[in-house]
């Protein structure tokens, strides 16, 4: 019986059509030769890998130099580590906690300005299109510069030193967070502010009744989010003369102690896991995944 | 369809509500009057505009051309009236905020900023003025709880509780028992029913059970196209005045699984 009322079997259509093959060739041989253009202006060739790996060596595991007057001196390596307690392992800890401490300001000091750029710049909670347009536009600018450049400028000003890093990561991440923030907002449910809105709520009493309660949960989780990101961020700025270990990692590069640098950087490697750990976890304490 | 048979006592009235989203018609010229301690329904079809003329009335979208009155006050076209609550299908409540502070915000609109920036500016009067709304639907012992605790039943008396706090007048429901079993509906319609006759609210609501309709409300009017087709009394409306609303909808329907079958034919 089934099969006495099954339709009759029809034609399938082809998965792919000429034109759409055409189009799939002229896109793959497209990339290939940007990707050859950009290999040969940047010099990235297997030859160059090869030659430099002679120096990685010598940079991992030391160099004996021998002088023409017959002398000879060992150059020492990143290995083995430089494991001298007061001298590299206890300032490198307080370099570490430093680090923290800028990614920890740089974050927490953001979050009024993020607050306000993420309210105007969100649908949900202004609908004067003027504004909403300004908003993203000066978060666009701001976010445009990285926040190396923040802190070479704000170095310039002021001088080598955490207090830089801590500025140059607050404006920036007003910007980045504003934007995360902004969007979370778009996506919460319209529901409730609607709801609000008939009973005559302003929208700055919409975002504060409607719209803050239910996207707090993702607004703290991007904010820990953004705190990871942050440390990591202050040991770059650090190797640009902005404080915490990064500063300390650029110092021991410049005088040849590379094993005490190799120390630097396991930390460093420590202190992003532990931080990452610890921002993952408190995400989940939120519920903010 | 003029509004000639409007009373004169009505306390919400929508003359001539046109709304057009890009080339579709939604509402054409429709023209109904809700008076105190009564209680309204509208019957219509997917689509037919029920939702949309509420929205006009409230200000969540502004019609095309009409005329609503509350109370002698003319609205202004997509603008809140503060006479003028509604509760919603999905209810929408803030789910993590206290069934009081939900209650709260129906008075945001009559609060100044400096009273209403945060849960904690909120004056005590208002706190014991949402107490008593809570406590006309039942809930008061609820208070403290979060709102997104509560049953469907439960959050549907507290959004009806935060209308009251607003001291709304008249009070639109947009489907308001459609995500609630017979029980719960029941509870909720005693109570648009009572807040029409104890406390003189106008209330409209839009149902989909003809049954609740006749029993609960004094006129039920009918739409289709975005415009009335009858305005009767409850009692008047029978099965077939109503099936006739959705007859339209049905024969597309119908016409539409006659093509699929002729595909295969
Ligand atoms: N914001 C909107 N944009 C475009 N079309 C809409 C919008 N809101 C409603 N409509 C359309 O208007 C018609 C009527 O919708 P609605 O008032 O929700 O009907 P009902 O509540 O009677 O089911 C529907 O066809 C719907 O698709
Ligand atoms: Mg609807």
């Amino acid at each position: 019986m089934s099969i006495a009322t099954r339709p009759p079997e029809q034609a399938v259509p082809p998965r792919f059509r000429p034109s759409g093959i055409a189009v799939g060739v002229a896109i793959t041989l497209g990339l290939i030769i940007v990707h050859w253009y950009a290999a040969v202006q940047t010099n990235t060739s297997p030859k160059e890998l090869i030659e430099g790996w002679r120096g990685l060596w010598n940079f991992l595991f030391g160099l004996d130099k021998t002088f023409p007057n017959g002398k000879t001196i060992h150059q020492d390596g990143a290995f083995p580590l430089d494991l001298r307690w007061s001298e590299t392992i206890r300032p490198g800890l307080e370099y570490c906690l430093l680090t923290i401490w800028i990614g920890l300001l740089g974050t927490t000091l953001s979050i009024p300005a993020a607050l306000l750029f993420a309210i105007i710049s969100s649908r949900t909670t202004n609908r004067f299109v003027p504004l909403w347009l300004a908003g993203r536009a000066v978060m666009s600018v701001l976010r445009a510069i990285p926040e190396t450049v923040y802190a070479l400028m704000f170095i310039a000003a002021v001088g080598f030193g955490a207090f830089p890093g801590v500025i140059a990561l607050a404006i920036h991440n007003v910007a980045v967070m504003g934007k995360l923030w902004s969007e979370s907002m778009d996506e919460v449910d319209q529901g409730p502010v609607e709801a609000l809105r008939v009973a005559g709520a302003s929208p700055v009493q919409t975002a504060a009744h409607a719209v803050l309660p239910a996207v707090m949960p993702s607004l703290l989780g991007l904010l820990l989010y953004r705190f990871d990101t942050n440390v990591r961020s202050s040991v770059i700025l650090g190797t640009v003369g902005a404080g915490g270990i990064g500063f300390f990692i650029k110092t021991e590069v410049d005088s040849f102690h590379f094993d005490t640098m190799m120390t630097y950087v396991c930390m460093v490697i420590v202190l992003i896991i532990v931080i990452d750990l610890f921002s993952a976890w408190l995400r989940r304490k939120v519920g903010a995944v | 369809m003029r509004a000639d048979h409007l009373s004169a006592a009505a306390t919400l009235r929508v003359d001539g509500l046109r709304k057009a989203f890009g080339e579709k018609t939604v509402l054409d010229g429709l023209t109904f009057d809700v008076s105190s301690g009564e209680v309204v329904s509208l019957l219509g079809a997917n689509g037919s505009g029920k939702s949309t003329s509420l929205r006009c009335v409230v200000g969540l979208e502004r019609p095309d051309a009409g005329t609503i009155v509350v109370d002698g006050v003319t609205g202004k076209p997509g603008e809140a009236m503060p006479t003028v609550a509604m509760v919603f299908q999905k209810i929408h409540l803030v789910p993590r905020r206290s069934v009081l502070d939900n209650v709260c915000a129906g008075a945001l609109g009559r609060l100044g900023l400096s009273r209403s920036w945060s849960v904690l500016a909120f004056p005590r009067e208002l706190q014991e003025e949402a107490m008593a709304c809570l406590d006309r639907v039942g809930l008061a012992d609820r208070a403290r709880e979060k709102a997104g605790r509560l049953s469907g039943g439960q959050q549907q008396r507290v959004a009806v509780a935060r209308a009251l706090c607003q001291r709304a007048k008249v009070l639109l429901a947009d489907e308001p028992v459609s995500a609630l079993d017979p029980a719960a509906s029941e509870q909720v319609m005693n109570l648009l029913r009572s807040l029409a006759d104890d406390d003189g609210l106008a209330v409209a609501a839009v149902l989909h059970q003809p049954d609740l309709a006749r029993r609960f409300s004094d006129r039920i009017l009918g739409l289709a196209g975005g415009s009335l087709v009858f305005d009767s009394p409850a009692a008047e409306v029978d099965d077939d005045t109503v099936a006739g609303l959705y007859r339209p909808a049905l024969e597309a329907l119908e016409a539409a699984e006659a093509a699929r079958t002729k595909e295969f034919a």
